[in-house]
């Protein structure tokens, strides 16, 4: 595993100032296991349902993560400002923002929680519910739809054996529709954690699902 | 540098306005005598323009322009009613309809409703959307407020009021897209702030409504009535809507120097008193051990002759801070006209004021009556505790002429007035105190007369009456003129405006004033009358 401390151009809390190891943010499941073609090696790892650990129990904003906290508001000319990483720090830290990590929030950068919660039901990249491991977003807008994302959708539930927005018991996959991942080119269009997996149809699915679940995502 | 024209003219459908600089389309619309259809856009409010409805159309703007928000400028030709604009309003209008229930029949809003109202003006005849409609039921939002999501429109007028002038940022757009509702944080609701009534007025259609009035009355059945809101000394001024004689609700009105478009949930939701029941009907007189029902003249020319006998024992009378300016003159002109005495009322004070913090100058005030202002200037003191019960030690046991104006005298006992050689109540409701009133005369309350009130800083307002009163009862200030001319053999006020009138005799703040310069914002005693229409 990368003894290198990860640097994070893309992460508004994390400049590489912090002594996170990979592992820590990313996770151990994906170092290492960069997407085939290369793309950025630091953006996979800034979406903020990509954790270290879930752990819905979590203290928000203690040890390293209180720095980063910190970190963050001293760029922002105003608390209020520092509302979007801050909320990414949360769900890093939880896996999803939950009303308690919005009421916490909230009460760090001095707003009302009412506020707080109506930005983060705003952004779809914010989890509201906990998610499994691998977050199965596929989409079901237009250019998907036309080329059979309800077949796709509908294979991923069928193989897993859940509903929409609803984790494995195993603690694997939840499977969401989404709205337009801006791949049309590439449809239909599934996004598993920060991957895209493009034209994928219903008979990949398993393919797929099984190599998540091996831990051999990546080498499709 | 030359000087720059504090006022632009411009043309709106053809007709030339000249308005302030920095005046809105929208209003400068108004101006011109056109109602431009509108949503998010409120008086008292910032304006988003989210709401796309106010869309005109502006000669040389590549696209239509909310007027909301722009400015008007010199030599500016606008439209509101051209084709363009009308074809943008109602494609505007039929988006809002995608969703909405179109559950005119049990809504409260529905004769109210500006979804209602523009669409039957300019909308579609016809939907053309054949996709269903996203259900979302509706939600408790405590205190006074249900919200109806299916019913929103997403103007945010209540997310503004709430973050902008009562300033408890509660109420927040939850989810995007087609799956946005109004919600608070959770179960945290509106409890606890007293000002979210008006979440419901500013509401333009039927997603916030009163819990309170809910399924009570339609709109087109209630009579809207100006009044001023007897709750506090503020002033506020208000709607009594009412139907079938009763008061369904009140709903504030619009007065810039005294509470803007606002009144606060306690004043709100304190009006069930106007409608008891239990009223007094008819004059009563007791006459030796008996208590007969009998006609006013009769009663007051009995209560003039016993006057005769009862005077030279002194007078003591009680009113009621609920009583208007023209009733407590009036009791102060019989008074004099009794000899002179001192008169005394008691108001009950809440804890502390309530200030609304985006309009600091209106605030639920401690003293919980409307006219006590008015009472002090005419020379009457307060007595008594905070809850308005009390200090009537002198006047319960006082062997000569008693007079009770209006106060139901609820912590008296039966004994009160008992040594009294006339006692005479006049009143709304009687009680166990009033058994010994040689003579209860029946009383209007504020809802049943005409007359003023002197707010908290001295600023006369009128109100008009939404009910009618019971039986035989009649204004106080007319009985009490009546038994005044009827010594002096002058003549009886039978105004509300001539009744004033006596209130500038006997105090000199009401002097300057003529009741029908009082125009629709009051006037404040001591300065300049406002003339009426302005």
């Amino acid at each position: 595993m990368s003894e290198i401390p990860f640097k994070n151009p893309g992460w508004a809390g994390n400049t590489g100032e912090f002594d996170l190891t990979e592992e820590q943010v990313r996770g151990d499941d994906l170092v290492g296991k960069r997407p085939v073609d290369g793309g950025h090696p630091s953006g996979a790892a800034s979406y903020p349902y990509m954790v270290a650990d879930r752990n819905p129990d979590a203290t928000l904003f203690e040890g390293p993560y209180r720095e980063r906290f910190e970190k963050i508001l001293s760029r922002y000319p105003d608390k209020q400002a520092a509302l979007l990483p801050t909320l990414g720090l949360a769900q890093e830290i939880r896996g999803h923002v939950s009303p308690e990590s919005m009421d916490r929030v909230a009460e760090l950068l001095e707003l009302s929680p009412a506020y707080v919660r109506g930005v983060a039901t705003f952004y779809t990249m914010y989890n509201k519910q906990a998610v499994g491991r691998h977050l199965i977003q596929v989409c079901t807008n237009v250019s998907c739809n036309l080329c059979g994302a309800d077949e796709v959708l509908e294979a991923f539930l069928r193989y897993n054996d859940v509903e929409p927005g609803e984790t494995t018991e195993d603690g694997n996959f939840t499977v969401i529709e989404a709205e337009c991942l801006a791949a049309c080119g590439f449809p239909t269009c599934v996004q598993i954690n920060s991957r895209y997996y493009e034209n994928v149809t219903p008979t990949d699915v398993p393919g797929i699902i099984e190599a998540l679940r091996s831990g051999k995502a990546g080498e499709r | 540098m030359a000087d720059t024209p504090a006022t632009v003219t411009l043309t709106i459908d053809g007709r030339e306005v000249t308005v302030p600089k920095g005046t809105t389309l929208l209003k400068a619309a108004t101006e011109a005598g056109k109602d431009v259809p509108h949503y998010c856009y409120h008086d008292g409010l910032s304006s988003p323009a989210q709401c796309r409805l106010c869309l005109v159309e502006v000669e040389g703007a590549p696209k239509p322009m909310p007027s909301c928000v722009t400015q008007a400028m010199d030599g500016q030709v606008v439209r509101t009613e051209s084709e363009l604009a009308l074809d943008m309003r109602k494609g505007v209008l039929e988006f809002y309809l995608v969703n909405h229930p179109l559950d005119c029949p049990i809504c409260d809003m529905s004769g109210e409703c500006n979804l209602q109202n523009y669409v039957h003006e300019e909308g579609r005849e016809h939907g053309r959307s054949r996709e269903p409609k996203r259900v979302f039921g509706r939600d408790d939002f405590g205190g006074d407020v249900l919200y109806y999501g299916d019913r929103c429109v997403m103007c945010t007028r209540c997310v503004r009021f709430m973050s902008e002038v009562e300033q408890d940022h509660r109420l927040t757009v939850v989810e995007r897209g087609s799956r946005s509702v109004i919600d608070t944080f959770f179960e945290e609701g509106l409890e606890g702030t007293h000002w979210h009534g008006n979440v419901v007025d500013i509401c333009p259609v039927g997603a916030l409504v009163s819990k309170d009035f809910l399924y009570k009355a339609r709109a087109w059945d209630l009579t809207h009535t100006p009044g001023v809101c007897p709750n506090c000394s503020q002033g506020c001024n208000i709607d009594l809507h009412v139907r079938d004689n009763l008061v369904q609700r009140l709903k504030p009105r619009e007065n810039l120097e005294v509470n803007a478009f606002w009144m606060c949930d306690y004043g709100r939701g304190n009006y069930e008193w106007i409608n008891r029941g239990d009223r007094l009907e008819a004059p009563l007189v007791r006459e030796g051990g008996s208590t007969r029902a009998m006609g006013w003249k009769d009663a007051l020319s009995r209560l003039l002759a016993g006057v005769e006998g009862a005077s030279g024992k002194g007078i003591r009378a009680v009113a009621s801070p609920f009583s208007s300016n023209e009733d407590l003159a009036a009791l102060r002109a019989l008074v004099d006209e009794f000899g002179g005495g001192e008169i005394v009322y008691r108001s009950a004070r809440a804890e502390d004021e309530i200030v609304l913090k985006g309009f600091p100058t209106l605030a639920r005030r401690r003293d919980l009556a409307p006219n006590g202002k008015g009472a002090d200037l005419l020379g009457m003191k307060r007595v008594g505790g905070d809850d308005a019960t009390g200090g009537l030690e002198g006047v319960a046991g006082h062997g000569g002429i008693v007079i009770v104006l209006g106060d139901a005298l609820a912590d008296q006992g039966a004994d009160f007035g008992s040594a009294a050689a006339l006692y005479v109540y006049l009143g709304g409701h009687g009680g166990p105190a009033t058994a010994n009133a040689h003579f209860v005369l029946p009383t209007a309350t504020f809802a049943e007369t005409e007359g003023t009130f002197t707010n908290f800083e001295g600023r006369v307002q009128r109100f008009a009456p939404a009910l009618d009163a019971p039986g035989a009862s009649r204004p106080a200030w007319l009985v009490l003129n009546a038994l005044v001319a009827e010594r002096t053999q002058g003549e009886v006020p039978r105004t509300a405006a001539a009744a004033f009138a006596v209130a500038g005799t006997k105090a000199g703040p009401f002097a300057g004033m003529r009741y029908d310069e009082i125009g629709p914002r009051g006037a404040v005693v001591n300065e300049t009358v406002s003339l009426s229409g302005d």
